[in-house]
């Protein structure tokens, strides 16, 4: 076994390893992980609008991870059914929007959303409008909706995937089998 | 954790009560941050919603349980090898098993979390990859699996040869695997990113070793007094610093969150779901403080005399608080302000 002194000396320089490991992580992981949160909307929640709106915009507090099937913003109608957005939600720094179709009936509308926000959580909200006057627009046929990017299940190479539980039970099996393994070898007290 | 074949007269009754309470602090962190379903937008499954919490908490738990008993050798000392052979052996076939049940979380929790961004569609290899390569949490997860298994490979080499293998490399390996997870936290302000992100990293870090050294110290030490009366004076001036290292950066990440929040004041932020989390998680942590100065002035005096005291059971609800702490923590980091 070793002296004390020994020990001693060690600890410290284990402590500046890990402050500086701790520095460089810090420096690796830049200003880029952070929570995304809502600023503003366009319309703004809770409008009263006589026209319907040509896009949804939403804007964050700092810039959303762009990506396919990964931000989504759909729009419906008063009867809690019918879609109005007109295809995917876009990102462009900050700001994530969507077009919308011409709306029809008057009534409360809602916009859902959720978005990758950058420290690889979703953020998902929920915002309001009305509609004053009655337009003449249809909502998007159930099949376009369908296509919803969050939804959608003929995204490129997802071929091959399993339930959710078959791979947590592997992960348990594995597990499993490497304790018991592990509690096997030959050690120092046996 | 009673599968070793060496600490038969281990104690796992706190580490029971620590596991429990984490669980039952995630569901309920869970109960008060729940949301309405958004219309229009799938839902996450239930096995994802709860199953990722609960994988995380699980996580935690294993990466305090492993730092904990790589602590041991350090607070037990070098000088009575003869007495602390046996404990520390158990100590290092444990400390195995918590490195392998951490990497596996890791990547459960890796699978979970690319589930939860595509509500509603089977996970593939491809799609977790592409988690991997888009998303920062997905390559901190990869990172904290490697960093468990490398842990796991020391302890492993620890088994086969003894405490020749450096306890400090141990240790060290084992803090080292705690940083990456904290860094994609979301609990960060975009302004004060550099000084929130140092401190939630301490956070971390001085909220392990408090843990997982009380676990270690009270499971593996409690049957053996001439080791505890010299290990737990040693722990009780690491606690003392940990203590108030996690109060301090608590509240400074704490309130950094609500305070500078570009949507609601202070007060407003305090009565959303990640408010009422964060004065939960002052109420543990005012527990604790309670909890510990009972063990160290009432308690101690008695332990260092080698007199038998209730140290166990004290230490086990100590240990049910902590979880409780570690399960709001979870939600916490996951609670959006609003």
């Amino acid at each position: 076994m070793r002296d004390r002194r020994a020990h001693r000396r060690v600890l410290p320089r284990a402590a500046a390893a890990l402050v500086l490991a701790v520095g460089a992580l810090i420096g690796l992981a830049g200003p880029a992980f952070a929570h995304n949160q809502l600023i503003s909307s366009d319309p703004a929640d809770k409008a009263a609008l006589a026209t319907g709106p040509a896009a949804i915009q939403l804007t964050f507090d700092q810039p959303v991870q762009a990506g396919d099937g990964l931000n989504s913003i759909v729009v419906v109608g008063p009867d809690g059914q019918g879609q109005w957005q007109n295809g995917k939600a876009a990102v462009a720094g900050n700001i994530v929007s969507v077009p919308v179709r011409p709306l029809g009936p008057a009534g409360a509308y809602k916009i859902g959303y959720r978005i990758l926000s950058a420290d690889g959580h979703p953020v998902s909200g929920e915002l309001a409008f009305t509609l004053t006057t009655a337009g003449t627009g249809t909502p998007a046929p159930a099949d376009a909706t369908a296509q919803n990017p969050a939804a959608g299940s003929s995204a490129p190479g997802d071929d091959g995937g399993v339930p959710v539980w078959v791979w947590i039970a592997g992960a348990v099996v594995l597990l499993g089998a490497g304790i018991f393994l592990a509690m096997r070898v030959g050690g120092t007290e046996s | 954790m009673n599968r070793t074949r060496t600490t038969t007269t281990a104690r796992p009754v706190p580490v029971v009560a620590l596991v429990a309470s984490a669980i039952v602090g995630v569901l309920v962190g869970l109960a008060i941050t729940a949301t309405e379903p958004i219309p229009g937008l799938p839902e996450p499954g239930v096995v994802v919603r709860v199953g990722l919490p609960v994988v995380r908490v699980l996580l935690d738990l294993a990466a305090v349980v492993t730092v904990g008993l790589c602590l041991l050798p350090l607070l037990v000392g070098f000088d009575r090898p003869k007495i602390a052979e046996p404990v520390l052996a158990g100590a290092r076939r444990v400390a195995m098993a918590g490195a392998l049940v951490w990497a596996t979380t890791a990547l459960v929790a890796l699978v979970l979390q690319t589930a939860e961004l595509h509500p509603g569609r089977e996970v593939s290899f491809t799609a977790v990859r592409e988690y991997i390569g888009t998303v920062g949490a997905g390559k901190a997860l990869l990172f904290v699996a490697v960093f468990a298994l490398i842990s796991f490979a020391l302890s492993l080499w620890a088994v086969r040869v003894g405490e020749s293998v450096p306890a400090e490399l141990r240790a060290a390996v084992a803090l080292f695997a705690l940083l990456p997870l904290p860094v994609t936290g979301h609990a960060t302000n975009w302004r004060w990113h550099d000084l929130t992100m140092i401190s939630m990293e301490l956070h971390v870090l001085g909220a392990a070793a408090w843990t997982g050294g009380l676990g270690a110290v009270v499971v593996l030490l409690a049957a053996n007094r001439t080791l505890l009366a010299h290990a737990l004076p040693r722990f009780s001036k690491l606690a003392t610093v940990c203590l108030g290292l996690v109060t301090l950066t608590g509240l400074v990440n704490g309130l950094a969150e609500l305070a500078f929040n570009p949507t609601r004041t202070l007060w407003a932020g305090l009565a959303t779901g990640y408010g009422v989390l964060f004065l939960l998680k002052i109420g543990c942590l005012l527990a604790l403080a309670g909890l510990g100065a009972r063990i160290r002035w009432r308690l101690l005096p008695a332990i260092t005399e080698h007199r038998t005291t209730a140290l166990v059971g004290w230490a086990a609800v100590e240990l049910a608080v902590m979880g409780l702490a570690f399960g709001f923590a979870v939600v916490l980091t996951r609670a959006p302000l609003a």
